[in-house]
């Protein structure tokens, strides 16, 4: 790919910040601006931006865990650890607030174990239904919302108003919706951008003021969409599917072993930028049924969601010939929907391998190897049409 | 001081009370009455005024558990794919629904699955799971987790989700529920749950006339019979006997010396030793998070408002509440049990009753003064259990209990 030297000092911003993810909030609060941390991506940012804090999604870090091991136990996922290890040792002493939203069984006693332990940072659940489709949740979790909202004006002193909380769900969409045209770009030209540097521009979307990133994703836009198209030659496409990844190594893994990474259904991925508040209503019922109707996690249960269907419809949208599971060890939600989504792929004719990561940890000489001989079983497939990307 | 244990009469009609239901539920297969299966916390009143028959896939993996069948069945599910991260229930009932192996003569195939989120997230996926195996309704009840005490929007999208629940099982059965039937039910539960209590109530006696490990056992019926006139004969007859060994003083642990406190799903493969081991330090445990679960989860508000009853009851379960709530628990089993010190059993497969009790075992020690013993394993796969790494703690512990001075 051949992108202008303004197109690489861009890009080398989103590299820098996804290797230093937690940067560039701690510099507006130095700033002064209010940072607020948050896990999940149910969590309503909205609600957050509008009350004037910037929300800065929590991943963990690379390293090993320390203090948090003796609060919680070694079968906790690498996120939960990482994440608790951090805000133990005052890496986040930046942050005026933790938000959580309720997610799974470890998120949900991490809560407890956090506010008994990170006094100085107060601490807010909302409580997001697991079954996400019915009205009764749509009426619970509307009163969640408006909880929420009670609890940021009494910390920022003053009434969250309409037009404040319409702006932010706006910017939001607006930033999503640039997302969304990204992926969709990518799906078509994966040469464009590589995997990597994707997962440069989603992790940066989590962790940069909002703003900040329009800015940057504005000027990438244009030239991504510019670009010239370059050899892609007999690289096999594969859709890359699981939790949390940190990480862009990982995606480098995947990308050295010759692959290319046509999609993801990842909560560091797709999954946070696929929904769009509905245009009618008043704001809290639109965040409402945004955040209820959309791609459901794994923690959550969605009748008529079957994400063996989903999974494999994206990845051949993808045009992908492989699936790769990128898990998070630990993680319970997909690690029961593992067995079923890949006996799903695996009677479709497409081919899925497990790679389970743990955030703190870089990829390892073997999971390398294993990517490697996928890679292989993948170009050497006999029935797996390839569409010849050669751009000579 | 080596008197022998006297062993509970009434545990030979328990095995018969116990049998007697998987037998008729096995008999009901494939007859005009139908068969849910439904997690541990589930509001079984609704089923049983319904006369469907209720299936626990978590009873049955303690049993399979405590026969040592668990690991083959959990094998069994590994080999279909499933991570030996995933909760050893799960895996259990997965690896008997494969291979059909199972200790009970066989767990009937569900008319539907009712699961009800208030003891754990992973019942979720299990039952999503089981819905896709099945392919049966799946009737699902939403219960938030109550980090700061109840909250009444909770408890009312509860209510909301139980008056749908009795309208789904209604439509399942062909017929309505008939309220009547329900508070009849209801009052049973309530009951058979204040009878539980009673029991467990008896074990601040000194000595205890019964140990913790003994209620594992005798709890069966307060799970999978709550609701039933049979539940409430068991434990009338329990209790008579157990009053009995009060007022004759026999002692659980002859000798008692050490009073101890148990938190989390009990470690069922382990359960004749540890008591034996505990037995041999002349310690007894006399109260147990688990076992206690099951005397707090009708509400007496039941009886005068059926739904509310039930909305609070099942919201407010031990499990289903925030740390500060389960440390007040702790703190006051401390008191009504005079416990001298709490083992936490650390389970593997159960995150969302493990993951704080580090917290908790610290805050036993520094604001009452009680050691607490952290043991490192799993309900059902022993596998990951180290025999002699938890003999060695248990001993460590032990001295350590001596050394903060005798307290009979």
């Amino acid at each position: 790919m051949k992108l202008s030297s303004d197109t690489c000092n861009v890009l080398e911003t989103l590299r820098s910040v996804s290797g230093n993810l937690y940067d560039p909030a701690r510099a507006a609060a130095q700033r002064g601006r209010k940072v607020a941390g948050y896990m999940c991506t149910y969590t309503p940012v909205e609600l957050l931006d509008a009350a004037g804090y910037v929300p800065v999604r929590i991943l963990g870090r690379m390293g090993s865990v320390s203090r948090a091991d003796s609060h919680l136990q070694v079968f906790a996922c690498s996120l939960a650890r990482s994440a608790l290890d951090m805000a133990l040792l005052g890496e986040l002493d930046f942050l005026s607030l933790m938000v959580f939203s309720h997610t799974c069984d470890t998120m949900q006693n991490l809560v407890d174990i956090w506010a008994a332990n990170i006094s100085d940072t107060p601490v807010f659940t909302i409580s997001t239904p697991v079954e996400v489709d019915t009205s009764h949740a749509h009426d619970f979790y509307r009163q969640e919302l408006a909880r929420m909202r009670r609890f940021l004006e009494a910390e920022r002193g003053r009434a969250i108003t309409d037009e404040e909380l319409t702006a932010s769900i706006r910017g939001y969409d607006e930033h999503r919706a640039m997302m969304r045209r990204l992926y969709a770009l990518r799906r078509a030209n994966p040469d464009r951008l590589s995997g990597r540097d994707m997962l440069s521009v989603v992790l940066s979307w989590f962790v940069m003021p909002r703003e900040e990133h329009a800015r940057i994703l504005e000027r990438l836009m244009e030239d991504v969409e510019s670009a010239e198209q370059t050899l892609i030659g007999d690289r096999p496409r594969v859709y890359v599917v699981g939790s949390v990844c940190s990480s862009p190594d990982y995606i480098t893994v995947i990308e050295d072993a010759g692959c290319l990474v046509a999609g993801d259904d990842l909560c560091t991925g797709s999954r946070a930028f696929l929904s769009e508040a509905p245009p009618d209503g008043d704001p809290l019922d639109r965040l409402g049924r945004m955040y209820l109707s959309r791609s459901p996690c794994p923690a959550k249960h969605c009748p008529g969601y079957d994400p063996g269907t989903y999974i494999l419809e994206q990845a051949r949208e993808s045009q992908a010939e492989g699936v790769i599971f990128l898990l998070t060890k630990f993680c319970d939600p997909w690690a029961f929907d593992y067995t079923y989504v890949r006996e799903r792929l695996s009677n479709a004719g497409m081919p899925s391998i497990l790679l389970e990561i743990e955030q703190h940890v870089p990829p390892s000489e073997q999971l390398r190897t294993r990517v490697s001989a996928f890679a292989e079983m993948l170009r050497a497939g006999p029935d797996t049409p390839r569409k010849d990307h050669s751009g000579r | 001081m080596s008197a022998k244990r006297v062993p509970i009469r009434a545990s030979s009609t328990l095995y018969e009370t116990i049998g007697q239901y998987y037998l008729e539920a096995k008999m009901a297969e494939g007859s005009e009455r139908k068969i849910a299966w439904v997690t541990s916390g589930a509001p079984v009143e609704i089923l049983y005024a319904a006369d469907i028959i209720p299936i626990y896939p978590e009873n049955h993996g303690a049993l399979c558990g405590a026969r040592k069948m668990a690991v083959e069945l959990c094998a069994a599910a590994e080999e279909r794919g499933f991570s030996r991260d995933v909760c050893s229930y799960a895996r259990t009932d997965f690896g008997a629904i494969y291979t059909g192996t199972t200790p009970t003569g066989g767990l009937p195939r569900p008319d539907f699955l009712l699961c009800c989120n208030n003891i754990c997230g992973t019942v979720t996926k299990w039952y999503q799971h089981l819905q896709r195996h099945f392919d049966v309704p799946l009737v699902f009840l939403d219960i938030p987790f109550q980090h700061s005490g109840p909250n009444e929007e909770s408890i009312a999208y509860v209510r909301a989700q139980l008056e749908d629940l009795i309208r789904s099982v209604g439509e399942i059965v062909g017929k309505p529920v008939e309220m009547e039937r329900l508070e009849e039910t209801l009052g049973l539960a309530l009951q058979s749950s204040m009878l539980w209590a009673e029991i467990l109530g008896l074990l601040a006696n000194r000595p205890s006339p019964m140990t913790s490990f003994d209620t594992f056992v005798h709890m069966a019926p307060i799970v999978v019979l709550r609701g039933t006139q049979q539940c409430i004969d068991y434990y009338e007859l329990l209790l008579s006997e157990i009053k009995q060994r009060v007022a004759d003083g026999i002692a659980a642990v002859p000798g008692e010396r050490w009073r101890l406190g148990w938190d989390n799903i009990p470690i069922w493969f382990k359960l004749r030793e540890l008591s034996e081991k505990f037995a041999e330090y002349k310690a007894c445990l006399v109260a147990a998070t688990y076992a206690h679960s099951w005397a707090a989860m009708v509400s007496p508000t039941s009886s005068t408002d059926p739904l509310g009853g039930m909305a609070e009851g099942y919201t407010n379960v031990y499990i289903n509440s925030g740390l500060p709530a389960r440390a007040r628990v702790l703190a006051e089993m401390v008191g009504t049990y005079g416990l001298d010190g709490f083992v936490m059993h650390s389970d593997r497969s159960c995150r969302a009753y493990s993951f704080g009790q580090y917290d908790l075992a610290r805050m036993l020690s520094e604001e009452h003064g009680i050691p607490a013993l952290i043991i490192e394993a799993d309900m059902c796969d022993s596998r990951v259990y180290a025999d002699e790494q938890a003999t060695t703690r248990i001993e460590a512990f032990m001295e350590t209990l001596a050394a903060h001075g005798s307290q009979t």
